[in-house]
């Protein structure tokens, strides 16, 4: 952990704030925030409706822009990267889980993994191959691949969505919500699959979530209000903070 | 590659996922399938046309002088005969034009009409009753002659004797002329036995008689327009080898005379009733038509039922003796009168037309004239010449001829050919013998100038009757007598059977020429050279490719084609607002599956690929499917073949069936056509997804 920690940080934000603009009304969705991810980390993001976590983790992923600060990610400000750059960078460093799954409803399990490998044009079609057996294999699919997302149940969905976003074996993999479609049973067993992959191969990990039950299994949690980080805790600190916070309710 | 692959199996699987898709290639197999098969029809239309044109009088090129005020049209311009300035020598052009290698022959040509009458029944029967008159008066009576004297004599008293009974029955019959008491007198007198018991004291003043106040009573004579193309006949029939000699034979080489098209011969110089049973027969094989639902032809069996009077007044007493007798047998009937006993023989029904068709031309025609003219007649023409003189002439009737496969188009049979050296007469170019026999005559009598106007009462005036098939040139020579003089008659039958040399047709006025390629592939480059070398030789010329020569009929099929093209295109700006309309409604419902795979990290351009690949697809399965589709309908077409339903089509289709092809470059327009239309309306739908924020990814609604 101490290790990871030396590191430099794969995602840097310094005093970031978003707004939306709804019409003439300004809308501060993050207002300041400083966070630094490192290598190898299982984070967290924690917070009620509204506090910012999926307008972070949007700034995070290069989909989005900050209004104002520096948000950094593997070491590049992605306010100085063109779209087709930002493009770049998440093809290669980042990888994505949704809440609603995502795939591609016309391919097959197999087609659906192989997607992102394909934009990358890397591999060739034997290694493709491997790596997507591989990582169907490791999402428990492997007797799937033909299928299609349609004939699928919600938890096999977002495995194979994990498999998709873990194929090109990018540094980041960010999930909002990814349980939030779940049972709490399919949903803790997605987190065990990400954890597990996080422990193996050293895959970077920030996904948000209201359960606490999956806030669990991360390292740190960060805790967003209002726009703004109250704190970086552990599990257990968080645990407590939380019960604390249904105390105060 | 794989991306590629990528790109098509998404394509693929969204064509038949998406009821979207599903109009699209509705709406662009239909498009394709109309393409293909108008494309192709109208294609092979063109083809078949331009053969039918080039075959027949145009050739792959025309050349006619730079001078002229119209433009060449050779079925006819839309104001009559076009304005054209004359090729004063051709043999002066020849040489030019066949000095290019591509110039297989050139055929000197003029194209003009005239009105001709075929005289009436009653005035041939006179001229007839003249020879014969004309003949014992060199001869000395035989008594073969005295009875064949007596036979036609007593055909002209049977009509003059019919013409009363008609006039009694219906005035509208006879011409107005009738009704004048004088006419009325004359009839009276030439019905009486004294007319014609001294008939024979002076049978020249009594047929004069019978010519000038009886036959112009008899409406019968009609005027005919006749097209006709003058030209170098033998080199004409081995340029133009759609052309074939039906009846009679060809002009012989170097001989004045004309060949009358078949159609002309049929249509217009038939016996009426002949061509009506014809015309009937025709519509009831041919079409399936039926004389109790069809009212064309219940008119066609009523003008033969009530219109027996052409018969009538052709046979003489002894033939309707037998006619009578004839007909009484086939209908079994005690009825004496011939004229209801026509009438009941003619009135056909669906169930005898058969029977009675064969018996008209078993048991009646062989009594009759079926036709006005015959091979070997001669033909009088009288034309305006340029410059308003009118000028007549005498013409062998040789033969009858048509051009294969178009037997029965109208546009094609109403050229009759004629020999280069009496077109130039009737044009008013005058040979150097024809000069010599003018001023001779000239000298004889005085000439009087004809303007038009006066041309017209001169040709068709109350002078001149009926008879415009007369030896004589009303406008040119005052008096017509002149022309019956020894030496006018003397020259006349020696212009009949003089031979002219291939020099003396070649060396004088045609109007244009029809150019025969070797290789008409080359002709748009062949005609500007020709340009370039008349130009060079000093000759003004202007030339023109056949599809110019043939004038509005030349610009049918591209009318017709403008017709399909403007449709088509119609169609294809509907498609395109429609497929543009689906592919945004179609883009819109993938907008979170467009907004994942740009968060995953497809750039735009793959969006941009994926959309346009989807249509290109999409307008190359259902494009493929109508071309194949159209592909099969233009060959059972193809092997079928269209029939011409009437006569006008019969010279686009350049013979009764036209036989489609479908040429690669039809699918090639086609599927260009298609894929364009399908490429230009997603431009903006696939512009549209390429816009779409990778945020709407994160979207949850569903
Ligand atoms: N596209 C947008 N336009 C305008 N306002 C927005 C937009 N997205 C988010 N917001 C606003 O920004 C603030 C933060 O929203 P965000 O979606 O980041 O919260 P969240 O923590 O993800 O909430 P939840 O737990 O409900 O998903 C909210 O007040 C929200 O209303
Ligand atoms: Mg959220």
């Amino acid at each position: 952990m101490n290790a990871a920690v030396a590191q430099s940080p794969i995602v840097s934000i310094t005093n970031v704030t978003k707004d939306y603009t709804l019409g003439k009304v300004v809308v501060p969705a993050l207002r300041g925030v400083d966070l630094q991810v490192h290598p190898g980390e299982f984070i967290s993001i924690a917070g009620p409706s509204g506090s910012g976590k999926t307008t972070l983790l949007n700034l995070i992923g290069c989909v989005d822009t900050a209004t104002s600060g520096v948000v950094s990610v593997a070491g590049q400000d992605t306010k100085q990267l063109t779209e087709r750059q930002l493009t770049h960078l998440r093809l290669h460093t980042i990888g994505f889980i949704f809440q609603s799954f995502n795939l591609v409803s016309v391919l097959s399990v197999f087609q659906n993994v192989e997607f992102p490998l394909l934009l990358q044009r890397k591999l060739d079609k034997n290694q493709r191959k491997e790596r997507v057996n591989q990582l169907l294999e490791q999402v428990g699919l492997a007797h799937h691949a033909k299928h299609r997302p349609n004939e699928l149940s919600g938890g096999q969905r977002q495995r194979v969505a994990v498999a998709r976003a873990l194929v090109t074996r990018p540094q980041l993999v960010l999930a909002d919500e990814p349980t939030a479609n779940l049972d709490s049973v399919t949903g803790q067993h997605i987190i065990d699959l990400m954890k597990e992959l996080n422990q193996k191969e050293g895959t970077t990990f920030i996904f948000s979530t209201h359960d606490a039950k999956v806030m669990n299994h991360a390292n740190a949690v960060v805790r967003l209000a209002d726009g703004k980080i109250l704190d970086r805790l552990t599990p257990s600190e968080a645990k407590r903070a939380l019960a604390v916070g249904a105390e105060g309710h | 590659m794989g991306q590629l692959r990528l790109l098509m199996q998404v394509a693929f699987r969204n064509l038949f996922t998406s009821k979207i898709n599903i109009l699209i290639g509705g709406i662009i197999f239909f498009g394709t399938l109309l393409v293909v098969v108008g494309g192709a029809l109208l294609d092979s239309m063109d083809s078949a046309m331009s053969r039918s044109i080039i075959g027949s009088v145009a050739g792959h090129l025309q050349v006619y002088s730079d001078d002229s005020k119209d433009e060449l049209s050779l079925y006819g311009g839309m104001s009559g005969e076009p304005d054209l300035a004359v090729l004063d020598d051709f043999s002066r052009i020849k040489p030019v034009l066949e000095k290019h290698p591509n110039v297989k022959t050139v055929v000197p040509m003029g194209t003009s009409g005239a009105l001709i009458t075929s005289g009436n029944t009653v005035d041939l029967t006179l001229a007839r009753l003249r020879d014969l008159y004309k003949k014992r008066a060199e001869e000395g009576e035989s008594p073969a002659l005295r009875a064949n004297l007596d036979s036609v004599k007593s055909h002209v008293r049977q009509m003059v004797s019919l013409m009363e009974e008609q006039r009694n029955k219906s005035r509208e019959l006879l011409s107005s002329a009738a009704v004048d008491p004088l006419e009325v007198e004359a009839l009276a007198r030439a019905r009486t036995d004294a007319f014609w018991d001294t008939f024979e004291q002076d049978p020249f003043a009594s047929l004069e008689f019978l010519e000038n106040r009886i036959a112009p009573q008899l409406p019968d004579g009609d005027l005919l327009d006749m097209r006709y193309v003058g030209t170098d006949l033998d080199s004409f029939q081995r340029t133009f080898d759609r052309m074939e000699i039906v009846d009679g034979q060809p002009v012989p080489q170097g001989k004045r005379g004309m060949l009358l098209s078949k159609f002309y011969y049929e249509n217009f110089l038939k016996l009426k009733t002949a061509l009506r049973l014809d015309n009937i027969k025709q519509e009831r094989d041919l079409n399936q038509k039926r004389i109790d639902t069809d009212p064309q032809l219940q008119r066609w069996v009523k003008e033969n039922q009530t219109q027996p009077r052409e018969i009538l007044f052709q046979l003489d007493p002894i033939k309707t003796g037998q006619a009578v007798e004839r007909l009484q047998k086939v209908l079994g009937s005690k009825e004496a009168s011939l004229e209801k006993l026509l009438s009941e023989f003619l009135t056909t029904t669906d169930d005898n037309f058969d029977t009675r068709y064969q018996q008209f031309y078993a048991e009646l025609a062989p009594l009759l004239e079926l036709y006005r003219m015959r091979m070997g007649d001669n033909l009088t023409i009288t034309a305006f010449t340029r410059t308003g003189y009118v000028q007549s002439i005498n013409v062998k009737i040789y033969g009858t001829y048509q051009f294969k496969g178009l037997e029965k188009s109208a546009m094609a049979g109403v050229i009759n050919l004629m020999d280069l050296m009496s077109f130039r007469e009737l044009y008013g170019y005058l040979s150097p013998d024809r000069k010599a026999e003018i001023a001779e005559l000239q000298k004889n009598s005085g000439l009087k100038a004809v303007d038009r106007a006066n041309a017209e009462e001169a040709l068709f005036g109350e002078e001149s009757g009926n008879t415009l098939v007369a030896e004589a040139t009303p406008g040119l020579i005052e008096d017509s007598k002149a022309f019956e003089g020894a030496l006018g008659s003397l020259r006349r039958d020696d212009l009949a059977s003089r031979v002219y040399s291939q020099q003396e047709i070649e060396q004088g006025v045609a109007l244009s020429a029809a150019i025969i390629l070797k290789d008409p592939e080359q002709l748009q480059q062949t005609m500007e050279e020709l340009k370039q070398a008349s130009t060079a030789a000093g000759l003004k010329l202007r030339v023109v490719s056949w599809q110019q020569a043939a004038g509005l009929i030349g610009q049918f099929v591209l009318m017709a084609k403008l017709v399909l093209y403007f449709a088509v295109f119609i169609i294809f700006i509907v498609a395109l607002v429609i497929i543009n309309n689906a592919m945004m409604m179609a883009t819109l419902q993938r907008v979170r599956e467009v907004g994942t795979m740009r968060a995953i990290g497809a750039q735009r351009s793959f969006i941009l690929s994926m959309v346009l690949v989807e249509t290109v697809l999409l307008g190359f399965v259902f494009g493929v499917g109508g071309a194949l589709l159209g592909s099969g309908i233009m060959s059972a077409l193809g092997s079928a073949g269209i029939p011409a339903g009437n006569e006008a089509l019969y010279f686009f289709f350049s013979g009764p069936r036209l036989y489609p092809t479908l040429s690669a470059g039809n699918l090639i327009a086609a599927f260009v056509i298609v894929l364009l239309v399908s490429a230009i309306s997603t431009l903006y739908p696939a512009f549209l997804a390429t816009r779409v924020s990778p945020l709407q990814a994160m979207q949850t609604d569903e």
